[in-house]
């Protein structure tokens, strides 16, 4: 077992201890019954890819600046993983409105923009895979990714700015009893381990694929190359 | 809880599906080195 898969297999079991609080520890919701357990890794999974999606802010601006390929693999990782949990979400979040308000989608605020959220990194990681890999494709994945985030807190603060069906915050408004805010911490605290973990292993793996087309493409230009003429 | 345990299942077939898919794809590129 090496260190990632050690990281892996912790990042893991504090999964899976926050699983048990969330079915075990937390109290059921008086209102909402059973269903609203989903809340806890649906606003985890969401700021976890906020998080990610701030990796590649701050990755792709670091590109812009001095062409770092570190902060470029970074940009690359986070926008991978930032995408898997946003698809969490929003899955987890359709599953949750269902019995709820009757509907797995409707077109507020909140929702859209997280959908739009989605397609402007999914769309991120089409432009890393369509294009060759190179300078330009980074310089333009970068831009693409600064300008992804304005939606972040769009995002966030949807709820607030405008009505929604979403509802609003209720972290910061101190709706939560004290049992189920120390499950949400938790279970946010291990899914951000998580999160970090599946990054740093998607960087490992940029890393191992740029030093493999490196080595690669020395030796395609030289088999592709049109022979000398004959003196 | 009809939806709560599908809800469950597909956070964690995604996430650990991409995990175990990871680790995988990072072994067999760090035999290839």
């Amino acid at each position: 077992m090496n260190r990632y898969e050690r990281w892996a297999a912790a990042a893991v079991a504090l999964m899976l201890v926050a699983g048990a609080a969330i079915f075990f520890y937390a109290p059921t919701d008086y209102l909402q019954g059973p269903v609203q357990r989903i809340f806890y890794l649906h606003v985890s999974s969401a700021i976890a890819a906020y998080g990610c999606f701030a990796v590649v802010l701050v990755g792709g601006l670091i590109y812009l600046r001095n062409e770092s390929a570190v902060a470029d693999r970074f940009a690359r990782a986070g926008a991978l993983v930032g995408v898997i949990f946003t698809t969490v979400t929003l899955v987890m979040g359709m599953l949750w409105a269902k019995p709820i308000w009757g509907t797995f989608w409707t077109w507020d605020a909140r929702l859209t923009s997280t959908l739009v959220l989605w397609i402007v990194y999914a769309g991120y990681l089409l432009v890393r895979r369509l294009a060759e890999p190179g300078r330009q494709a980074a310089r333009l994945a970068a831009v693409v990714g600064i300008f992804g985030f304005v939606d972040v807190p769009i995002v966030h603060f949807s709820v607030t700015w405008w009505r929604t069906q979403h509802p609003g915050p209720i972290i910061v408004n101190d709706a939560l009893p004290a049992q189920m805010l120390a499950t949400f911490l938790f279970t946010m605290a291990c899914t951000l381990v998580l999160a970090a973990v599946m990054v740093w292993i998607r960087y490992r793996i940029e890393t191992l694929t740029d030093e493999r087309l490196h080595v690669a493409e020395p030796v395609r230009m030289a088999t592709s190359r049109e022979p000398e003429p004959a003196q | 809880m009809s939806y709560l345990i599908p809800a469950y299942l597909f956070a964690v077939a995604l996430l650990g599906g991409y995990l175990v898919y990871s680790l995988r794809k990072l072994r067999e590129l760090e035999s290839k080195q």
